[in-house]
């Protein structure tokens, strides 16, 4: 094991009152704001599928490298636990994670037991008006030092962004068979400025398997 | 292979790159016969799109043969003769379905940097920055088109590369113009800007049922072209022309029913707001010359409406919004959604109701690009549109 990137928490349930889904009663809740060392994401996209198909892509786990960035593998360890590794740059991060709620067609919910990363997560699948899909919404809770945050900012990628970026590497892969992709691309020299923005704009982050790096077009 | 590269403002370099590759299982490398140039590269040309990179590939207009598909391509193989738009959509999400096809929600994968800028993210395009996705364009001998059971028109008749090559962006861009000023028989309709959109808007607007088309430019070539599709001309250059009384002498006092604004951000005046959008640009308080949209907000008549075909990037200044408000007008605009036009519009130059390479005034090798994007740009020779063989 590799250097954790947290301190180890107590992992608590997540508010369901303001839970994944973005009202309570009819009137908009906001997500949970960033305390105590605890950093919270929202984000939802709109999926051209129906809920069950979509909750059985997402259980299926150990599928998840071909659509969350820098997993590298998930093993299932038991009906309800996992064993997940990831690798940013040269670090390798492991967790065990239990899955707390398994709703078909509805909901999954789960949290990290062990491991290098502390986070809580539930995703909510409820089918859009007149055939326009499912709305998935997912909410996250990690544990994360503002410090380890501005680090893996400068080093990849924004760790709140990731969630962001996974929800649309999977709504991509189901919808269009494939996470789009653009490099390598063909390009005249890049030059300082041109080597510097390359960075800002992401073109060194990993791109999960299921843009078929990993398989011959 | 050769390609157009975009170097930095006002820098452009035809060099050896790399080929394209097959990336994703639903790709295909098309090797290129006809390409362009489009006014809206003189945008790039100019520095005025964010998110462009040294060394990246120019182009969004291009047709050819394809060369090799990924193993999921079904729709086209190796050989057949397609013409590509410019506007890449997936084809499966919401707004695909919806047929808004420039506003795919999959295909552009830098989908964060514009959702940063515009709110939500647009779809990828060819060669037009990294916001839009970063692909490489199409001023080149190859290109790597993606989701290629979507995208790319068959072409299976004889027509010449030249008569179908401005179905991959212009002509569709021209007619959707004309389809969004919401023509109705008898309508007269204003088109500011007479290059190779505004041609297509004014000819398009004649078969949505216009009866008049009134085309203002300054340009004497680009305005001849308009005459001859039978559009009424006004220079707006010329001493003693105010556009907005000339527009509402030729309407009987009311103003066009609609307007079409083929121009966009780097719009020119000759008159005092010329020089306050140049130099409010120059210091970074605004990002876009908005000269035809003020003019077309207050030209077109009560309850009339205003299509902007004209690409805008940013902050706009000025924008007289009380009187679109006041006078109930209707505002319709964005990138063309290609994938609806392509095929009808085909059809039309298949029936010979119009041969689209009638506006072409250069035919240039890929070494001559860069001179050309400067010749273009500095307007020092009479430039309608320039095609690119790159293989000559």
């Amino acid at each position: 094991m590799s250097t954790p990137l947290t301190e180890k928490p107590a992992v608590e349930p997540l508010p369901r009152t303001a839970g994944a889904a973005s009202m309570i009663d009819g009137h908009y809740a906001p997500p949970p704001k960033d305390k105590d060392g605890k950093m919270w994401v929202r984000t939802s996209a709109i999926i051209q599928a129906d809920p069950q198909t979509l909750y059985e892509r997402w259980s299926d786990l150990e599928s998840s490298p071909s659509w969350q960035e820098e997993i590298t593998s998930v093993k299932k360890t038991g009906p309800k636990t996992s064993h997940w590794t990831m690798k940013s740059g040269d670090k390798t991060i492991e967790w065990d994670a239990e899955t707390l709620a398994s709703e078909p067609g509805k909901r999954i919910a789960w949290h990290s037991t062990a491991g290098d990363i502390h986070e809580a997560g539930e995703v909510v699948f409820e089918p859009a008006p007149a055939g326009r899909g499912t709305i998935v919404t997912i909410l996250m809770m990690f544990e994360m030092g503002k410090i380890a945050a501005m680090w893996e900012t400068f080093v990849g990628r924004n760790p709140k962004q990731a969630v962001v970026e996974n929800l649309r590497h999977f709504k991509a892969l189901v919808e269009a068979n494939e996470i789009p992709r653009v490099y390598p691309v063909p390009h005249g020299p890049r030059g300082t400025i041109g080597s510097l923005k390359e960075s800002a704009f992401g073109e060194k982050l990993p791109i999960p398997a299921g843009s078929n790096a990993s398989q011959p077009a | 292979m050769k390609a157009v590269c975009w170097m930095g403002t006002s820098k452009v370099e035809t060099l050896t790159v790399d080929d394209p590759q097959l990336l994703n299982a639903q790709d295909a490398i098309i090797k290129i016969t006809r390409t362009a140039i489009c006014g809206s590269d003189l945008h790039l040309y100019d520095g005025m799109i964010p998110t462009m990179e040294a060394g990246d590939v120019l182009g969004h207009e291009f047709m050819g043969i394809v060369e090799e598909v990924g193993k999921d391509v079904t729709k086209i193989k190796r050989g057949d003769r397609v013409v590509i738009p410019f506007t890449i959509a997936c084809g499966n999400c919401l707004f695909c379905k919806k047929k808004i096809w420039a506003a795919c929600d999959n295909s552009n994968p830098n989908a964060q940097l514009m959702e940063k800028a515009y709110g939500y993210s647009g779809s990828g395009l060819f060669g037009y920055s990294h916001m839009m996705g970063g692909y490489a364009g199409g001023q080149a001998q190859y290109a790597r088109v993606p989701y290629a059971n979507v995208g790319p028109l068959k072409i299976e008749s004889d027509l010449s590369d030249e008569k179908v090559l401005f179905l991959s962006d212009i002509f569709p861009t021209g007619y959707m113009a004309a389809e969004n000023a919401q023509i109705t028989e008898g309508d007269t309709v204003a088109v500011w800007g007479c290059g190779p959109v505004g041609q297509f808007a004014i000819a398009s607007a004649f078969m949505l049922g216009a009866a008049k088309v009134i085309a203002i430019d300054r340009f004497p070539e680009r305005l001849e072209l308009a005459r001859s599709l039978g559009a009424i001309t006004v220079d707006y250059s010329e001493e003693d022309v105010s556009v907005l009384e000339a527009l509402k002498d030729l309407t009987g006092g009311i103003g066009p029913d609609a307007c079409i604004d083929a121009v966009g951000l780097e719009a020119h005046s000759s008159d005092l707001q010329g020089v306050y959008d140049t130099v409010k640009t120059a210091l970074l308080l605004e990002t876009d010359r908005p000269i035809v949209l003020r003019q077309a907000i207050m030209a077109v008549r009560k309850g009339g409406t205003l299509s902007i075909p004209g690409v805008y990037g940013g902050l706009l200044d000025k924008v007289p919004f009380g009187a679109a408000f006041g006078k109930g007008i209707t505002m319709k605009m964005g990138q063309t959604n290609m994938h609806n036009y392509m095929t009808p519009l085909l059809e039309r130059i298949e029936k010979g109701q119009i041969d689209p390479s009638y506006i072409i005034s250069h035919r240039i090798t890929l070494d001559q690009a860069p001179d050309m994007y400067k010749i273009w740009r500095d307007k020092k020779e009479k430039v309608t549109k320039i095609v690119i063989d790159p293989w000559a």
